[in-house]
């Protein structure tokens, strides 16, 4: 069965990468969620509330969109245009 | 491309929560003793009149194995799952508890329970008015509840393996 499709994209697998090579069970340890969950949001597959949104953010120290993205049907030049 | 950075860790088996295992098992449950329930009651419907079809006995020991096999089930579920992992040499922590996912989803698949709950109310409510025998009154909240489960658990795997 495929990936429902989420308007909301993410860079946490990249951002696990830049930081130090977190593995996904140190994050999940951090976000005090299971492993099964920061899988699912990396994959697109589960948004997380805002509030656990701020929390991965500040794991990696970024402002939330560098972090999270979101496309309602284009992208934000799009929308800004 | 993002998608192919991989970190240590990243590959190691991922197994159910406690919470998902747990659905798995209620729905197996449901499945069986929902079959056997009917697979008793329908013939004996059939080939008698209704008032004087026994359908109590067989409700009450379904209803009876349905809780006693759900609890049994999930038991023996989170065990194996503890023990898989700990066989595998994976540390379990933060793989078996439940989060706020599993609180999401848990919610998804009770507002469908509540619909096809409230649906059945509507049903019987019917029955009653036009003085149905009992056994129409029984077994349609017992069907509603079994249809609710499915639903139930259902919604539930969907989120669990499509995402929502």
């Amino acid at each position: 069965m495929p990936p429902k499709p989420t308007k909301v994209t993410n860079r946490i697998r990249a951002l696990r990468f830049e930081s130090d090579e977190m593995t996904q069970a140190d994050l999940a340890a951090r976000l005090k969620v299971t492993r099964q969950t920061v899988i699912a949001i990396e994959q697109g597959k589960y948004s997380p509330s805002l509030e656990m949104a701020f929390e991965i953010a500040r794991v990696f120290k970024r402002p939330l969109d560098d972090v999270f993205q979101y496309s309602a049907g284009g992208t934000d030049d799009q929308l800004s245009a | 491309m993002t998608h192919e950075l991989r970190q240590p860790g990243d590959d190691d088996p991922v197994v159910m929560t406690a919470e998902e295992r747990s659905v798995w098992v209620y729905l197996a449950v449901v499945v069986i003793t929902s079959t056997a329930y009917f697979a008793v009651v329908i013939p004996r419907a059939v080939s008698q009149p209704i008032e004087d079809v026994s359908w109590i006995t067989p409700m009450l020991w379904v209803l009876g194995f349905s809780i006693a096999g759900t609890i049994v089930g999930s038991v023996v579920g989170s065990v194996s799952g503890a023990v898989g992992l700990a066989i595998r040499g994976i540390n379990p922590e933060g793989q078996l508890e439940g989060d706020q996912r599993d609180k999401d989803i848990r919610r998804m698949g009770d507002q469908r329970a509540a619909l096809a709950a409230s649906s059945a109310m509507f049903v019987v409510l019917v029955l009653a008015m036009i003085g149905a025998d009992l056994f129409w009154i029984g077994n349609t909240v017992f069907l509603a509840g079994t249809v609710g489960a499915l639903l139930e658990t259902i919604t539930k795997i969907r989120a669990y393996r499509r995402g929502f």
